[in-house]
């Protein structure tokens, strides 16, 4: 990447920097804002801030933005390559002050005004919704890639991205898809505050669209903000932590199961039989329904692994096949009662009375409870699964000495142990708001974080879990070590199944759709597309799949504010998901060796042979 | 015998779109390049079809014009086209797993419509209504879509490019060997850009049947697998095109079955909707005769 480039990069975040909003500190709910830019505010409905609220060191900062641009642009020219590294390190330190002192000011300027009004006798703070805007995170963005630049211009620079390539990929992923979704709401929607309002100039309509933007992303990561907003994200995050793991497990042995949906809806179906009708006791009745619902993805996916092992079937359209023909079977039992077959009635029992298509209610005992009654049972917040997850944790990785097993052991009975000593400690009283009080974040999340872990211990820590692996980078080779491929097959699609199943547990058992505890045609299978969004995302590592499902969850959350406020279809998230497969599939347009194995290591032993050349250079001449 | 002809036209107009797609998709995979974004091609160009017709409408006032419909149709095979494209180069340029790239293209589909008909509509699921339909043609009891026509005329062409040109014997040559086809100064890479914008075109033209011509509007996920089966009849079909036409018509009929099946008490309607994909799945099995596909398909190119 020629230096020019670089100086077109400063050159266009300044321009960022001219056109957009630095700052909003006054928004209507429909979007509106007074958009604060250094070349004076943009206010095309003529919004009015609190009397004495001024922002005059936006000048100075911009200023201050074009001096670093220019130093950054200059320091690329020195010659020595440590002094650059150096240089720009200071710049991008300076840049990221810069950003914070910005940053306090605007926060102290609107809460200075809102105390202001308050005590004047305003019955509630005038400035309610207000923002930093795409003008200070251009300078901030461009500070952090001042830092990486000069990480850049060490000797094994390049090496140090490539070893991290496998989050550098779906960062950049990531940012691009943000991008380009950007660029569609920008040109479907119109800007915000630009509607009806007659002779604006090009510079409103342009900042228009910029906020239009800026805001639409700054709601869709909005939850993240409060308890509230996590607990939604992460009930939305549950699912797709069990379709990531399941997609992420077929990719691992070499399978790409687009069945998540179907082995989904079946997992549902038999979770609901098994929730129902199973006349057990409650002890009995949850685990049972739970492995139902493990148990009829399983079906449903080991069905196509056995059709490829046994006739060579491929499994991307069998899988495909698999979520019409499940969807089918879904309808066929909850949609009606009654059914002709070849002229004769037949009764089937499970819809419930009503309109809606839907069954019967799963029994008490089937139920998972809510995570809000899980962590503080009423109102009282309980030590139990904090403890029991400390404690396990503690014993897991305190006893390293040990045999994996024991150690496993050990930490089971330590989880056990911390769950019942904590129930007896004694709780405190919280408040639990009646907004967080209807979250539908439910035990389901624990049994998706088992999940992963499961994930982890079974492919990264058992023979064979490596046996699956060596049979997915390289099939032939397995099967030369004595990997019987075609068992493999039907194996990992059964416990790919299996994840993708157990995520009816949030939706049928945890009442996770709708509060009701019950399955209903309506269930949302298309959760199990976005499981491949995730696994890629999360490069089919644990950390990683709950870090993007998380991610996901979270733009889901924002996604139905956003269809509140601007109108904008939620179905946008759907759209960055497939920009995000895409880009990830294509390496994020990076170059080769991002995203070759071969190659990485290629440029990583070339940087050690560098690195020891220099050093073998450089020994001499110290011990003179 | 009066349902024998309702089935026989039936058949017809299911299997038209399935054909469309397959013959594309026949293309592409000849060339080497697995196509399962068929799906997402044919949902792009349904919605561009159908929106464009409705926009001409609504910009003259409700014109009923012989034009409308072609200018549809035109528009959906160029975004199938389009889509086609981005297909192409992720899977050529950036040599991107075929079926993670289709992937991404399928889950598109399905969201980048409603973000559009949200904003022309205020709904996300339907188009509005169209007036202007691509015209039937009247065949004696009933008539069919002059897409439809166009359709099973697009057979023997096909295999007559693909057997008979030297353009098809290079198509060919680059999905069996592409390093020999190379060699012998064919531009493996334009061949395969070539047949996978070809393949998108195609299927947008299968959208725009289903919106404007089947149907008179868009709707969500209104091809239902459609994309799918036609790659299991691609495979079915052997590779070939009058085996593609054998196999779409099998599926076609498994549908319009199906519809006809509906309603009447022999068989509920939710099971009868599941026969055409275990059908597909039979098929796939092999339970119904073996084929092996193109050598270097789903490979991406290496110079």
């Amino acid at each position: 990447m020629g230096r020019f480039w670089f100086l077109l990069v400063g050159g266009l975040v300044l321009l960022v920097m001219l056109l957009s909003p630095w700052a909003v500190p006054l928004r209507e709910f429909d979007g509106t804002g007074y958009l604060l830019n250094p070349l004076g505010a943009i206010n095309p409905k003529g919004l009015s801030l609190p009397e004495g609220l001024a922002f005059n060191w936006l000048g100075v900062a911009f200023g201050f933005w074009v001096l670093l641009v220019l130093a950054a642009g200059g320091a690329l020219f020195l010659p020595n390559a440590e002094t650059r590294a150096r240089v720009l390190y200071i710049l991008g330190g300076l840049g990221l002050a810069i950003f914070a002192v910005e940053a306090i000011l605007f926060y102290q300027a609107i809460h200075a005004a809102n105390e202001a009004a308050v005590a004047a006798g305003a019955r509630r703070p005038p400035l309610r919704r207000f923002a930093l805007s795409l003008g200070v995170y251009a300078g901030f963005f461009y500070a952090l890639g001042l830092l990486l630049l000069a990480r850049m211009q060490l000797p094994g620079g390049l090496a140090f991205l490539v070893r991290f390539r496998g989050v550098v990929v779906p960062i950049v992923s990531l940012l691009l898809a943000v991008v380009l979704g950007a660029m569609v709401v920008a040109i479907l929607r119109p800007g915000l505050g630009t509607q009806g309002v007659e002779g604006l100039g090009l510079r409103e309509l342009i900042a228009g669209k910029l906020d239009l933007v800026t805001y639409t992303f700054q709601i869709l990561f909005s939850p993240i903000l409060n308890l509230t907003g996590i607990f939604t994200s992460l009930g939305f995050a549950t699912p797709l932590i069990f379709t990531g793991l399941a997609v992420a497990f077929g990719f691992r042995a070499g399978m790409f199961n687009i069945g998540a949906p179907g082995q989904l809806t079946m997992g549902a179906i038999f979770a609901m039989l098994a929730g129902v009708y199973l006349p057990f006791p409650s002890w009995l009745l949850l685990p049972s329904a739970i492995l139902a619902a493990a148990l009829g993805g399983a079906l449903w996916g080991g069905l196509v692994g056995w059709l490829k092992a046994r006739f060579g079937a491929n499994e991307v359209i069998n899988t495909i096949m698999m979520n019409y023909i499940a969807a089918s079977v879904l309808l066929f039992l909850i949609a009606a009662n009654e059914y002709r077959f070849f002229g004769q009635t037949v009764r089937l029992p499970f819809k419930a009375e009503g309109f809606e298509g839907r069954s019967e209610e799963i029994q008490e005992g089937a139920r998972i409870p809510l995570m809000i009654h899980i962590l503080a049972p009423d109102s009282t917040f309980s030590w139990a699964l904090p403890l029991a997850v400390l404690a396990g944790l503690g014993v897991y990785y305190g006893l390293r000495r040990l045999e994996l097993g024991r150690r496993l052991l050990f930490a089971l009975g330590a989880l056990v142990l911390g769950f019942v000593v904590g129930g007896f400690l004694p709780g405190f009283p919280v408040t639990i708001s009646s907004a967080l009080a209807s979250q539908l974040l439910n035990g389901s999340f624990l049994i998706a974080v088992m999940a992963l872990l499961f994930y982890n211990f079974y492919l990264f820590r058992t023979s064979a879990g490596y046996e699956l692996r060596a049979t997915g980078l390289a099939p032939k080779a397995a099967e030369y070590a004595g990997v019987n491929l075609r068992q493999k097959m039907v194996l990992a699609m059964l416990i790919s199944g299996a994840l993708a199943g157990l995520a009816a547990t949030h939706y049928v058992l945890g009442a996770g759709m709708d509060g009701t505890y019950r399955l209903k045609t309506a269930i949302p299978s298309s959760v199990g597309f976005d499981g491949i969004a995730v696994a890629l995302m999360g490069q089919n590592t644990p950390l990683g799949i709950f870090l993007s499902a998380t991610l996901f969850g979270v733009l889901l959350a924002g996604g139905v504010s956003l269809n509140a406020q601007l109108g904008i279809s939620n179905q946008i998230i759907q759209v960055l998901q497939a920009l995000i497969i895409l880009f990830i599939a294509v390496g994020g347009l990076l170059p080769r060796y991002f995203t070759d194995p071969l190659r990485a290591a290629q440029v990583e032993t070339e940087a050690k042979a560098e690195q020891e050349a220099r050093q073998a250079r450089s020994a001499p001449a110290a011990g003179d | 015998m009066e349902i024998v002809i309702a089935l026989f036209f039936s058949t017809l107009r299911q299997a038209a779109p399935l054909l469309l797609t397959a013959l594309g998709g026949l293309f592409s995979e000849r060339s080497g390049v697995v196509n399962i974004a068929l799906e997402g091609m044919i949902l792009f160009g349904a919605a561009a079809a159908a929106i464009t017709v409705n926009r001409i409408e609504v910009a003259t006032g409700g014109l009923e014009a012989f034009w409308i419909p072609w200018v549809g149709l035109l528009v959906g095979a160029l975004v199938g086209g389009l889509v086609g494209l981005v297909h192409a180069v992720a899977s050529i340029k950036y040599r991107a797993d075929q079926i993670v790239s289709g992937t991404a293209i399928n889950i598109a589909a399905l969201g980048a419509p409603s973000i559009v008909l949200q904003v022309l509509y205020n709904n996300t699921s339907t188009s509005q209504e169209v007036q202007n339909r691509l015209p039937n043609v009247d065949l004696g009891p009933s008539s069919v879509s002059i897409l439809v026509i166009f359709a099973f005329l697009l057979v023997p062409v096909v295999w007559w490019v693909l057997f008979k040109t030297p353009w098809g014997l290079r198509l060919r040559a680059v999905g069996e060997h592409p390093e020999a086809a190379e060699t012998m100064g064919v531009n493996v890479i334009r061949m395969r850009y070539t047949a996978v914008i070809l393949s998108g075109v195609l299927a947008g033209i299968a959208g725009a049947y289903l919106s404007i011509g089947f149907l008179n509007q868009f709707i969500r996920a209104m091809s239902a697998g459609a994309g799918f089966i036609a790659l299991a009849a691609l495979i079915f079909g052997k590779w070939h095109p009058f085996g593609v036409l054998g196999a779409t018509l099998l599926f076609g009929f498994a549908q319009a079955l199906a519809i006809q099946l509906q309603g009447g008490d022999i068989l509920p309607a939710t099971i009868v909707q599941a026969l055409p994909f275990i059908l597909t799945m039979l098929v796939l099995a092999g339970f119904i005769g073996r084929s092996r596909p193109p050598a270097a398909v789903g490979k991406p190119y290496d110079k």
